[in-house]
């Protein structure tokens, strides 16, 4: 249930021709996508054992009902339709995109997820904390690295030793 | 009363001391972490799943009721408290309880959607024990064609219901149904849409999909359009409200809940629109100097909805726990969870795990009754939570999502997939698509897909078998109203 109000006017300010707004892109994915289901199950071998109906039927649904929604999805967005951006109790709807950040909080994810395995959760989930906070906009350096620690320590504990969940030890294995 | 005598073996499961520790943990980490801004129920539930991995299935029920119900006492805090929108269900409550908190009532604003929440989880609860055996009941004779079409009605109310757009609602649909054809297909054993990367034959799991759409999507969304001013918390003290608050709290209260459990039951229901429904009645029927308050912080805008939302809450497990339809995003993590135990809900599961089902039920009402406690006394400690600085708040999400998806498998793939997601959850943020719909499509997905085959293999390939049965054709119909009905909609309004 949403509340039409004046937020709504951000992503249709006008200025940005209908067939270059960013929104066509997803739209276009989903219609792309509804290709790619047909196509990458098209060589999908049904056993001809099976009574009924083969591994390819279901997905052809989908994909061909993705390639309808797409183009109603694409024609919606090239007339000018728009959603409503989603309401958060932190974000500022009217802001401008802060492509920075986003590239930041990316960049420090995917190193992480690179690295997981070679440095083992303690350090890398530190590391993660630490640099996601300071992307965010956490001024006090020494703070965040504190409570970076205290988080990884802690979770590592708290999971490892305690929930029996397995936690790569990576550099630290033996020493915790 | 058969019934009754199921509640009260529950109530032997659910009262053992490890039991009741693992409820009062699921309350509390409920809602601590659905007091933290950002956070809705669903999202509370997908990021605390990993906690319950290697828990027995009773007690990780239990735990589940509780943080279920404890993200929805959290929710409530949190619109009450900080003056920005939430999410869509606790919106309404932010209306007239956030005025309330600023004009120094934040104590009874507090108290009336405790006790609400806690009047309306009971009787609601109550209705799900006496409801859910009648569903079954009548469940238990339905067949393949009669589960798809019910799914059938599940993707269009839940595609149409949500969104303004339909075409959004669809299309986020589709992408859940697309992920979740990922993987090997269950009957034929073939692999499909892989792109040959091993890691991906068991699917793509879906508390990797729920935490990369909601938790990693909106620490994305909310890295591109952080709100810079610290947002403002009222202060508060222990929540507590005098006489004439309770006379004008109860009749809202019990108004909130005959709303709230059949919405909550019906698929694309949830509890966004009974909340709207509460509050607009309320406000209807408002005499005198409580109408004058409407817009400046009146109770009964409060108690209501609040009423409403849990009421709505226990309304979801019904379809959930007997027929396996999950009519809102919470519900489909719930059902992965039990997924996650080889349980499949339905008809079934009330006959060969009654001790678990009704466990469960019974730690629902005790759950209850802790969060009544935590919450009346304890306000002031939630207060304090939502002053944690926003940078440490997202960092940690993003940590614990990264937990939870790793620690499935141990695999550094599953984390890619978690970011790509993360990147579709924020996309989908910010051109307004919602994302219950995608999860519910996800879950529901592969479950239509076995129905179908199994309906038409049954039939021979026949078509019209999916139409042989009466349950089906007006699940069908239904379906089909759910789509058009907003179409119809705009029609008249054009």
């Amino acid at each position: 249930m949403s509340v039409p109000d004046e937020r709504n006017d951000v992503t249709s300010r006008g200025v940005v021709p209908s067939w270059r707004r960013p929104e066509l892109a997803l739209a276009l994915i989903v219609l792309g996508l509804g290709v790619f289901v047909i196509a990458g199950t098209a060589n999908v071998a049904a056993a001809a054992s099976t009574l009924g109906l083969g591994p390819r039927f279901f997905p052809l649904l989908v994909g061909a009902a993705m390639i309808v929604i797409g183009i109603c999805y694409v024609v919606d967005v090239v007339r000018g339709g728009h959603g409503d951006p989603e309401e958060s109790e932190d974000v500022d709807a009217r802001a401008p995109a802060d492509w920075r950040g986003v590239g930041l909080v990316s960049v420090i994810f995917l190193i992480f997820a690179a690295l997981l395995d070679l440095l083992g959760w303690v350090i890398a989930g530190a590391l993660l904390f630490f640099g996601l906070a300071l992307a965010l906009g956490a001024r006090d350096r020494l703070r965040a690295a504190v409570v970076a620690i205290i988080l990884a320590v802690a979770t590592y504990l708290a999971f490892v030793k305690g929930l029996g969940v397995t936690l790569p030890g990576g550099l630290l294995s033996g020493v915790i | 009363m058969d019934s009754l005598n199921l509640l009260l073996d529950g109530f032997a499961t659910a009262l053992t001391p490890v039991n009741l520790l693992y409820a009062l943990m699921g309350v509390t980490l409920g809602t601590l972490v659905g007091v933290l801004p950002g956070i809705g129920p669903a999202m509370t539930v997908a990021l605390l799943l990993p906690i319950t991995f290697n828990v027995p299935p009773a007690s990780a029920f239990i735990m589940f009721a509780g943080i279920y119900y404890g993200g929805m006492y959290g929710g409530s805090t949190t619109s009450i408290l900080l003056n920005t929108p939430g999410e869509s269900s606790s919106m309404i409550t932010a209306l007239e309880g956030n005025k309330m908190a600023r004009r120094g009532r934040a104590a009874q604003a507090l108290a009336t959607a405790a006790i609400g929440s806690f009047v309306a989880g009971t009787i609601a609860t109550a209705l799900l024990v006496v409801a859910a055996p009648l569903v079954v009941d009548f469940a238990i004779s339905f067949g393949p064609e009669d589960y798809f079409a019910l799914a059938i009605l599940a993707f269009t109310a839940v595609s149409s219901v949500l969104s303004r757009s339909v075409v959004r609602g669809l299309a986020s649909l589709s992408l859940g149904l697309a992920i979740g054809l990922v993987g090997i297909d269950q009957q034929t054993g073939q692999a499909r849409l892989t792109l040959g990367i091993p890691q991906l034959l068991d699917g793509i799991d879906v508390v990797i999909v729920a935490v990369g759409l909601f938790a990693l999507g909106e620490a994305l969304y909310v890295a591109s359009r952080l709100r810079h001013a610290p947002p403002e918390v009222m202060p508060v003290g222990r929540a507590w409200m005098g006489r004439a608050d309770w006379a004008r709290s109860w009749r809202p209260w019990l108004r909130g809940t005959a709303l709230g459990f059949p919405f909550g039951a019906l698929p694309g229901g949830g509890a966004e629109i009974p909340t709207f429904l509460s509050y607009a009645v309320e406000k209807r029927i408002a005499k005198g100097p409580a109408k004058e308050e409407y817009g400046k912080g009146a109770i009964e805008g409060v108690a209501g909805p609040e009423a409403a939302n849990n009421a709505s809450a226990a309304g979801t497990l019904v379809p959930l726990l007997t027929l396996g339809l999950p009519t809102s995003a919470t519900a489909a993590i719930m059902l992965a969870a039990f997924q996650q135990y080889g349980l499949q809900p339905g008809p079934q599961l009330f006959d060969h795990n009654p001790a678990l089902v009704w466990g469960m039920v019974a730690s629902l009402f005790i759950g209850n009754t802790m969060l009544l406690v935590l919450n009346l006394p304890l306000a002031p400690l939630w207060a304090r939570v939502l002053r944690v600085p926003r940078p440490y708040l997202y960092a940690g999400i993003v940590l614990f999502a990264a937990l939870g998806v790793y620690a499935l498998n141990n695999s550094w793939v599953d984390l890619i997939v978690l970011y790509l997601l993360g990147l579709l959850g924020f996309a989908m943020r910010r051109f307004g698509l919602p994302v219950a719909p995608a999860v519910i499509g996800l879950i529901l997905g592969p479950m239509a897909e076995i129905q179908l085959r199994r309906a038409l293999a049954i039939g021979a390939g026949d078509v019209t078998t999916l139409v042989r049965s009466p349950v089906a054709v007006v699940l069908l119909v239904l379906a089909a109203l759910a789509l058009l009905t907003p179409l119809i909609r705009k029609a008249f309004k054009a």
